[in-house]
């Protein structure tokens, strides 16, 4: 390997950004105390921490106090499990040998049991939490490929539904199948009011407006709501949001806030 | 006579201290690299409450992991930065997954799809003074694959699938701009002092 490879190497070890392959070939080298790779390596993390250093933001207080009392609470805990037995020990001393020795092993086995059922524990834990990340990304890509589906097909439609006087600056875009539904995404929205919420309405040409879901925004006044099919045959002309109770309504009462036509 | 090895108070010899559970060490070591961690994670997610989430599962990670620290792969400090970048780059990820699952993909290429949509809106916020002036000093080409690698955490094959050049371009041009990143901000250093 010449001089610049091993650089171009070293460069992307520096930035963490190797492909597996590249970082195991690379790490060889300094397993093998390469002077140039020692050298590379040396050079660029240095312009990394000098580049993170210049940012430098002082955090607050409580950050730190609170990660010494982590410690200080792990500690308690591992002393309560590993020194319980070491503190008997001077007591144990003025036993009979025969009665030391089995209190000995019974010590010992209560310490690995209790070593055993926190490590178990621990593992449960940890194994609970990727079942749960597990589950999550499941119904992430299921979603990511559901709006994949939606994006890609020719029928999909897509409409800008305006602000009326109410939603200030807030934008809207709903993405429109009529047999598969949709989504509508906002941003910009005023806070939604306690006990109330914004209602998407389908509106047929001519019709009655059809409920087609509550959301409330966040902060940012942002939300989006996945919004079901309407009833075959029903053709859908205008979309519109109107702010109404919580618990949302089968016709509008409230201001309208968005509105477009397909 | 003293003794041969790093100085009490180096990073190298209070990582090897708190790879001992010595509490005094991990508060020196925090004192002395928090900001610096800090400071990235914060240019990464560029929310100061989730930073600082972030900064205390890096230095929680410090304390439980110290033992693992091998300094043939670099000083203590490039250790905690790479930490502080790649638990910062996956809670990005967490929090895009979370708010922006179902939104992300469509509030991009629909809702915005008329606005001019600039790559890496968080760099170019967030960043300042030297570190700015160093990246903006690089070629447009070497910036964008530093940034992508160190900002957005993308690996060299993902950088040249995104940017749709050889992966030994990539590579190539991230030497490169990190070697002219490093000569800018020693020139720079030099000229403030």
């Amino acid at each position: 390997m010449n001089r610049d490879e091993i650089y171009d190497l070293a460069a992307g070890y520096a930035l963490g950004t190797l492909d597996l392959e590249d970082r195991e070939r690379f790490e060889v080298l300094l397993n093998a105390r390469d002077a140039d790779a020692a050298t590379a390596l040396r050079e660029f993390q240095g312009t990394m921490t000098d580049l993170a250093a210049e940012g430098s933001v002082a955090p607050s207080p409580g950050i730190k106090a609170a990660l010494m009392a982590r410690i200080d609470a792990e500690g308690r805990a591992r002393d309560a499990v590993v020194r319980t037995p070491e503190t008997k020990r001077s007591e144990r001393a003025r036993w009979p040998l025969w009665s030391m020795v089995l209190t000995g092993a019974m010590a010992a086995g209560i310490a690995a049991i209790a070593v055993g059922l926190a490590v178990s524990t621990a593992y449960d834990r940890r194994l609970a939490q990727l079942q749960q990340e597990a589950v999550a990304i499941k119904e992430e890509l299921n979603r990511q490929q559901a709006i994949m589906a939606l994006l890609q097909d020719p029928a999909t439609r897509f409409v800008s539904l305006g602000a009326l006087e109410p939603a200030g600056g807030a934008t809207a875009r709903m993405v429109w199948h009529k047999t598969t539904g949709g989504l509508l995404v906002v941003r910009g929205m005023p806070p939604t009011p306690a006990g109330k919420a914004y209602e998407l309405w389908a509106i047929p040409p001519g019709g009655s407006p059809i409920p087609a879901g509550v959301f409330t925004v966040d902060a940012r006044g942002t939300a989006s709501l996945r919004v079901s099919p309407v009833a075959a045959g029903t053709e859908v002309e205008t979309f519109a949001v109107t702010l109404e109770p919580a618990s949302g309504v089968l016709a509008p009462t409230g201001a309208m806030y968005l509105a477009g036509k397909l | 006579m003293p003794a041969a090895g790093p100085l009490p108070d180096s990073p190298s010899a209070l990582i090897a201290r708190i790879a001992q559970r010595d509490r005094e060490a991990f508060s020196r070591f925090y004192d002395a690299f928090a900001g610096l961690a800090l400071g990235l994670i914060r240019r990464i997610l560029r929310d100061p409450a989730a930073a600082e989430e972030v900064l205390q599962e890096v230095f929680w990670q410090v304390w439980q992991e110290a033992e693992r620290y091998d300094p043939k792969r670099g000083s203590p400090e490039a250790w905690l930065v790479m930490r502080a970048k790649t638990r910062a780059i996956d809670k990005l990820r967490a929090i895009r997954r979370r708010e922006k699952t179902f939104v992300a993909p469509v509030d991009e290429s629909v809702t915005r799809s008329d606005e001019a949509t600039g790559e890496n809106p968080g760099v170019a916020a967030e960043a300042r003074g030297l570190v700015r002036s160093a990246l903006d000093s690089l070629p447009e080409a070497q910036r964008r694959v530093v940034e992508l690698a160190f900002f957005d955490g993308l690996t060299q094959s993902e950088i040249a699938r995104k940017l749709g050049e050889p992966l030994g371009t990539i590579k190539t041009r991230a030497r490169l701009g990190l070697e002219r990143l490093r000569a800018v901000m020693r020139r720079e250093g030099q000229g403030a002092r």
